[in-house]
C-alpha cells in the first residue's frame, strides 16, 4: 500500500513541477497567440499528455495515406514553438537546450526521436 | 496448367493467415472528408513517368539530378565518400553492344507495382502507397539495408552521416534508408515532381497511368516503351522509350 | 554404458581469468567500435550504398550459421539415438546458444538505428524472410533452452528426445531461412539460387562442428579432464564428411550458375578475374579452408593427431569466414545486369570497391568473443561438461 501512496505523490509532484515551469521557451508564434488571448490547442493538459499519440497517428496518415491536413502536423509544432535567436533572423532548433521540446523532455528524461530526421527550425522564408 | 506460381506468391499465400492478423489493426481508418488532401489516396490512380531517351538530352538529365537535389536537399554530404554519397537519381549512358547506339537516361526508384524492397523489409518501413508511390517510412526503418540488397536498380541510399538543416517536407536522418519519393509532397498538392518540371520538353511525362485521358496514358498507348529489368515482372511505374 | 557425471568447471585458475580478461578486451573493443560507428554514422566504415552489407555481416552470418550447426551433436544423440554423442549434448546446446547470441549481437549493433530494436520486435512484415528469421532466432533460444532443461532435469529426461526432434527441425528451418536471405534476392545474379538454402545448411554442419570441436578440446585440456580418442576421432571423421559435403555444394552452385549465360559474368568474376575475391575463393575458401583440412583429417600422417585436428578446425572456421566474405561482399561488388545486351558506359556498372575498416572487424570479433565468454562462464556455473570422456566411460565395449 505504502508503495502506491509514494508513487501517487511522486506523480502529483512531477505534475506540479511541470506546470510550474516558466514558459520562456514557448516559441515566438505560440507566444503571440497566447498574448492575443486566443487559444490554439483545445486543452493544454490534453495536448501535453497526448501529443505523442496525436503525432504518431498523424504521421501514419500523412506518410502512408497522403492525408496532408495541418492538424497535428509536426511542421506546425515547429513553426509555432520555435524561438528566434537574439539579434538574428535564425531560429534556435526546437530540440536544443532550453527550447520548447527539450525543456520538458529533459525533465521527464524521455528522448525525442523526431529530430534525428525532421527539420528543427521553421523553413527558410517562413515568418 | 495456366496458373504459374512464383516465390513471392507462394510466401504470400502461406503467410496469409498470420498476416491477416497484422493487417486487422491498420484497417481502422474510415473517414469522410471533402478536400482531396484530407482523403487517403486510393488505388484508382497510379502515378507514373515516361522518359523518352530519344528526346532527353544530357543537359536535361543533369537538370533533373540538380532539381532533385535542390528539392530534397541531398548531394551535399560532407563526410561520406565515393559510393557512400546519397544518390536518388543517376545519369546513365548505355551503349548497345551490337549496334553501338548510345542512349542517355535518368535512373531512379522505378516505383514497382510489386516492389522487392517492400517484400523484404522486416518492419514494414518500406511501403507502397495505394497510388503506387514507393516510400521509406523512416519512423520504422531500423537501417538493416535489406531493401538495398533487394532493389534491382540500386535506387536506394543509406544515410551514412549526421544531417542537419533538412528540407521541411523531406525528413532525412543518419542510419535510415531513403530514395526517390516521386516528390510525393508535390504530387499530393497536384504538382509535378521536381525532375519532371525541370525538363522543358515533353521528354519526361508524369501522370496517372490509369486515367485514359491523361497524357502519359495516351502516349504509352501510342509509342513503344520498356521497363528496366522487365524480366522480373515488377511492373514499374517509370517507363522508358527509345532504349 | 556407465553413468555419465557432469560437473562444473572450477574457473578459479589464472588461465581462466586470463581467458576472460582477453575476451573482455575484445568485447570492450567491439563496444567502442559500435559507439564510434553509431556516433559518426556509417561513413567511418568501408560500407557504402553499393556494398551495403560488409564485414559485420560476414561475422554475424557465420556465427548464426555455426550456431545451428553446433546443435548437431545433440541432435545426433537424441534424434538419431547415437549413444556416443549423448554426453556431449549439453555442451552442444550451450555452444549453439552462445554462437547465436554472438551473431545476433553483431547483426543488431551494425543496424543504422540499433536503438530501434524494439521496432524490429513489434513490427513484422510476414512477407519478409528477414522478419521470419527474427522469429526463428528467438524461437531457437526458447527451444534450445527447453531442450537443455529436459537434459539437465532428470525427471524431464524422458522428454528430451521429442524436444530434441523439435529443436532439430527448428534449426533446419532456421538455416534454410538464413540461406534464403540471399536465395530470395531475385535481382542479384550472385544470389538468386534456391541452392543457397541447402548450401547454408551444410555449411552450418561444418562450421558449427569445427567450433564445437575446438571448444571441447580446449575445455578438456584446460580443466585436465580425460577426453578419449573414441569421441574425438568420431567427431574428426564427421567433420571431414561435412567439409567434403560443403565442397560438393559449392561445386554444384557454381556449375549451375555457369550454365546460365545470364550469370556467367558474375561467375567469371568470382572464379577467374575478380582480383581479391578470386584469390580469396581459390586460396582461402577452397585450398586453405577445405582441401588442407581434409588432408589433415584423413591423411595417415596426421590422422588422430589432436593438434592437427585443432588446426583443421581453425582452418575450417577461417575458410568459412572467407566463404561468407566471397558470397556476401563479392556478390555485391559485381554490378547487377540492368540492360541485357547493352553496355553501361557511365553512371553504373563498375565493380564496387570495399575496404573493411578496423571498427567493423572489431565488432565481428567481439561477437566471437561474446560467444566464447558465455560458454566459459556457463560451464563454470552449470554442469555442462562430463567429468570424464575417457574411452571406457563413453563406450564400455571399448577395447584397450
Amino acid at each position: 500500500m505504502n508503495r502506491w501512496i509514494i508513487l501517487f505523490f511522486s506523480l502529483i509532484m512531477t505534475g506540479a513541477f511541470a506546470h510550474g515551469q516558466k514558459t520562456h521557451s514557448l516559441g515566438d508564434e505560440a507566444h503571440s497567440i497566447k498574448d492575443s488571448g486566443k487559444t490554439y490547442h483545445e486543452s493544454i493538459s490534453v495536448i501535453r499528455k497526448m501529443h505523442p499519440e496525436f503525432l504518431n497517428h498523424k504521421r501514419d496518415k500523412t506518410l502512408r495515406e497522403g492525408v496532408r491536413t495541418e492538424e497535428y502536423s509536426l511542421k506546425g509544432c515547429v513553426t509555432c514553438h520555435a524561438t528566434k535567436k537574439d539579434n538574428s533572423n535564425d531560429y534556435h532548433p526546437v530540440n536544443s537546450e532550453g527550447q520548447f521540446c527539450s525543456t520538458c523532455h529533459k525533465k521527464v528524461a524521455t528522448s525525442v526521436d523526431c529530430f534525428s530526421c525532421h527539420r528543427t527550425t521553421p523553413a527558410q522564408g517562413a515568418k | 496448367m495456366e496458373k504459374t506460381i512464383n516465390r513471392r506468391d507462394f510466401i504470400k499465400t502461406t503467410t496469409a493467415t498470420t498476416a491477416g492478423v497484422a493487417t486487422l489493426a491498420t484497417g481502422i481508418t474510415l473517414t469522410t472528408f471533402v478536400n482531396a488532401n484530407e482523403n487517403p489516396v486510393t488505388n484508382e490512380k497510379r502515378w507514373g513517368m515516361l522518359i523518352d531517351t530519344n528526346r532527353l538530352t544530357e543537359t536535361d538529365i543533369d537538370g533533373m539530378v540538380g532539381a532533385c537535389q535542390k528539392e530534397h536537399g541531398w548531394g551535399s554530404d560532407k563526410l561520406s565518400t565515393g559510393d557512400q554519397k546519397a544518390s536518388w537519381i543517376k545519369k546513365l549512358k548505355v551503349k548497345d553492344t551490337a549496334t553501338g547506339r548510345i542512349s542517355n537516361l535518368a535512373l531512379m526508384c522505378q516505383h514497382c507495382e510489386e516492389p522487392p524492397c517492400v517484400d523484404v523489409c522486416p518492419t514494414n518501413a518500406s511501403m507502397k502507397r495505394e497510388d503506387g508511390i514507393v516510400l521509406v517510412d523512416k519512423h520504422l526503418c531500423i537501417g538493416c539495408r535489406y531493401c538495398m540488397m533487394a532493389c534491382p536498380y540500386e535506387a536506394r541510399s543509406f544515410v551514412h552521416e549526421e544531417l542537419t538543416d533538412q528540407k521541411e517536407h523531406m525528413p532525412r536522418g543518419k542510419g535510415t534508408v531513403e530514395s526517390c519519393t516521386m516528390c510525393v509532397h508535390k504530387v499530393d498538392k497536384g504538382e509535378q515532381p521536381a525532375c519532371v518540371a525541370s525538363v522543358n520538353s515533353d521528354a519526361v511525362i508524369f501522370g496517372d497511368l490509369y486515367d485514359s485521358s491523361s497524357k502519359i496514358n495516351q502516349t504509352l498507348k501510342k509509342v513503344q516503351s520498356t521497363q528496366i529489368r522487365a524480366d522480373l515482372n515488377l511492373n514499374t511505374a517509370v517507363r522508358y522509350s527509345g532504349i | 554404458m556407465s553413468i555419465i557425471r557432469y560437473e562444473q568447471t572450477q574457473g578459479k585458475s589464472l588461465g581462466f581469468y586470463a581467458l576472460v580478461a582477453g575476451l573482455g578486451a575484445f568485447i570492450l573493443a567491439a563496444l567502442g567500435s559500435v559507439y564510434f560507428m553509431e556516433h559518426n554514422g556509417h561513413h567511418v566504415t568501408g560500407m557504402s550504398n553499393r556494398i551495403v552489407w560488409g564485414m559485420p555481416h560476414v561475422f554475424a552470418l557465420f556465427l548464426i550459421v555455426a550456431a545451428s550447426g553446433a546443435l548437431n551433436i545433440a541432435s545426433i544423440a537424441s534424434v538419431f539415438n547415437k549413444k556416443v554423442y549423448k554426453p556431449l549434448s549439453r555442451l552442444s546446446g550451450l555452444v549453439a546458444l552462445a554462437l547465436l547470441a554472438g551473431g545476433l549481437m553483431v547483426l543488431v549493433l551494425d543496424l543504422g538505428r540499433p536503438d530501434r530494436l524494439i521496432v524490429a520486435m513489434t513490427e513484422y512484415n510476414f512477407n519478409s524472410i528477414f522478419a521470419w528469421n527474427i522469429i526463428l532466432y528467438n524461437g531457437f533460444f526458447v527451444i534450445v533452452g527447453v531442450y537443455l532443461w529436459m537434459m539437465f532435469e532428470r525427471r524431464m529426461n524422458k522428454y528430451s528426445r521429442s524436444v530434441g526432434i523439435a529443436a532439430f527441425t527448428w534449426r533446419l528451418i532456421l538455416t534454410t531461412g538464413t540461406g534464403s536471405i540471399f536465395g530470395f534476392l531475385v535481382a542479384r545474379q550472385a544470389y538468386d539460387a534456391v541452392i543457397m538454402a541447402p548450401m547454408f545448411v551444410i555449411m552450418s554442419f561444418a562450421f558449427g562442428l569445427a567450433f564445437f570441436i575446438l571448444v571441447l578440446m580446449a575445455s578438456y585440456k584446460w580443466t585436465a579432464r580425460p577426453l578419449g580418442d573414441a569421441t574425438v576421432n568420431r567427431l574428426s571423421n564427421l567433420l571431414g564428411v561435412f567439409v567434403a559435403a560443403v565442397l560438393y555444394f559449392v561445386a554444384v552452385y557454381h556449375l549451375g550458375n555457369l550454365y546460365l549465360a545470364e550469370n556467367s559474368g558474375v561467375e567469371n568474376f568470382i572464379l577467374l578475374d575478380g582480383g581479391i575475391y578470386t584469390k580469396l575463393f581459390w586460396y582461402g575458401q577452397i585450398i586453405l579452408g577445405s582441401l588442407v583440412p581434409l588432408a589433415l583429417l584423413y591423411s595417415p600422417a596426421t590422422k588422430g593427431n589432436r593438434s592437427m585436428l585443432g588446426l583443421a578446425s581453425v582452418l575450417i572456421i577461417l575458410g568459412g569466414l572467407i566463404q561468407l566474405y566471397v558470397i556476401i561482399i563479392g556478390g555485391q561488388a559485381y554490378p547487377m545486369e540492368l540492360f541485357p545486351g547493352k553496355e553501361i558506359l557511365e553512371g553504373y556498372g563498375t565493380i564496387a570497391s570495399y575496404t573493411p575498416t578496423l571498427p567493423e572487424l572489431m565488432l565481428g570479433l567481439g561477437g566471437v568473443a561474446v560467444a566464447i565468454i558465455a560458454i566459459t562462464y556457463l560451464v563454470k556455473f552449470l554442469p555442462f561438461l562430463p567429468e570424464s570422456l575417457a574411452d571406457d566411460v563413453v563406450d564400455p565395449h571399448h577395447k584397450k
